[in-house]
Order: structure tokens, then sequence, then C-alpha cells
């Protein structure tokens, strides 16, 4: 890996990891559903952040988009999100199974 | 006015193109500084933060921003001025009031002009006041995410069941 790759990436995740540690702080007085919530998005800037390295690949764009599509129920209702988020468990599964 | 207020959705998903300056002056001095102050306090200070780069490191540090909005405004108050015009009740209550509603009043108008907006509350203060270069007594008590909107959302239900007249009655 050159250089400027290899800043590129320590910039990436750095700004990932404060994105992380931010949230643990605040969780501790927020919504108990932003937990989950922050979970799953910090998955999809993950995915960004591969992508930007070159790094993607079709499994990853399908757990991304739908994270992307179903996030946002957390404003909807408890039931709801939990639904997206059990069903997100049983789609990924399958997924997993691919490692070659 | 009705379909500012029931047509404004907020938004976390934002299409790249940049909000012209002027236009968010514009929200800020002639709908947002126009909201009814405690007292007159107007002990509001607004931050309209358009460099990319600055945008990623609130992002860092304000959680509750999701999308990649162009524009964030960061809503401040003034503690000391607003506690030397308002005692304590200034300070720590009226204060936040003022910056909601010179908030809801850039978010509609923003609604009117096309543009889509989300206001955030998940942020560390304190790390944000660092990035932004904010000295102590100017404390961030709002975020708005501002841009054009990538995509339609639906409203959500509301309870109508929360009005009375003339005295509260635990029957509906």
């Amino acid at each position: 890996m050159d250089t400027h790759k290899k800043d590129e990436l320590e910039q990436e995740f750095s700004e990932l990891a404060c994105y992380m540690v931010t949230s643990a702080r605040n969780l501790i007085q927020e919504n108990k559903l932003y937990g989950p919530l922050r979970l799953v998005d910090a998955v999809s800037r993950l995915v960004d952040v591969l992508e930007k390295l070159d790094l993607k690949s079709p499994r990853l764009e399908v757990i991304q988009g739908r994270i992307k599509d179903g996030e946002d129920t957390v404003m909807e209702s408890e039931e709801k999100f939990t639904a997206f988020l059990e069903n997100l468990v049983m789609d990924l599964v399958p997924l997993m199974q691919d490692r070659k | 006015m009705w379909e500012a207020i029931q047509g404004r959705r907020s938004i976390r998903s934002f299409r790249s193109d940049l909000v012209p300056e002027d236009l968010i002056r514009k929200l800020i001095l002639e709908a947002g500084i126009w909201a009814p102050s405690g007292g007159n306090a107007q002990t509001w200070r607004f931050v309209v933060v358009t460099d990319h780069d600055l945008i990623r490191k609130i992002r860092m540090v304000a959680p509750g921003i999701l999308g990649n909005p162009p524009a964030v405004i960061v809503i401040c108050q003034d503690l000391d001025e607003a506690e030397r015009k308002g005692s304590k009740l200034g300070r720590d209550v009226l204060s936040l009031m003022d910056t909601v509603l010179a908030a809801q009043n850039i978010m509609l108008t923003a609604h009117e002009q096309g543009l889509g907006t989300c206001h955030v509350a998940s942020f560390h203060a304190g790390a944000l006041q660092k990035i932004v270069g904010l000295p102590a007594s100017i404390v961030p008590q709002l975020l708005m995410s501002l841009g054009y909107p990538n995509i339609k959302t639906q409203a959500q239900k509301r309870n109508s069941k929360v009005v009375w007249f003339n005295g509260y009655s635990q029957e509906g």
C-alpha cells in the first residue's frame, strides 16, 4: 500500500472512530433505540470507507442498501425498527455463508 | 403557512448541490431572528458551515447528522449574555426556547424555498465548540442540516388526542 493510500485509510478510520466514541458518550443520555441505530449507521459508514479504498463488494453494497432503506424506521416505532433489525440479521446470514 | 407546517419533513438524504450562501443568510436574517425571544434577549448566534472538510469534522462529533448535507447551521446561544438579560431562567430555559423557535422559522422558510432540513440534538457540545472555534460562553444548542432533498419522505402519524379546552380531563 502506498503512503498516500495509507494516510487516507488512517484518516477515514480515525473519523469513524471519533464518530463511534462520540456516539458512545452521547448514548448514555439518549433514546435507547439510538444505540442500535448508531451501530448500524456505523456499519454503513464503514462500507463507505471501504468503497473509497476500492474495497467494495456486492454483499457489502447489499448490507448498506438494506441499512439505508430501513434505518429511518427508528423514527416510526420501536416495533418497526425492531422488525427492520430482525430482518436485516436474517438477510445477512446467507450473505455471510458466501465466504470464499 | 399550513402547507409549510404540514409539508415539512426531517430530511436525512441530500443532493450534492450547494445552497447559495445568500439564501442561507436570508433564512437566518429574515426568518430565524424574527422568532419570538424570551424577554427580547435575542442572544442567539448562528454559525453557518459550508466548508466540506469542516462539515466532515462536525459529523465526527455529531452522530445525529445523517446523510451528507452541504450546509450545517450551528445554532448557539451566548449564555453569559442570556444570564445577564434573563437571569437563571434566561440562561437555562429561555435561551433553549429561543433557539428552537428560531430553528422552526428557518425550517419552515427553508421548506418554502425547496430546501430540506433536519434539526439535530445528538452532538457533543464541547467537541463542537473546539471544531467551530466557539468561545466558552457561546454554546451550541442545536444543529441543522440544510440542503436540497434527495428523497421524499412520508409524514409520521400525529396523535390528535392531545387537546383539552377549559381544563384537563383523564377521559378521552
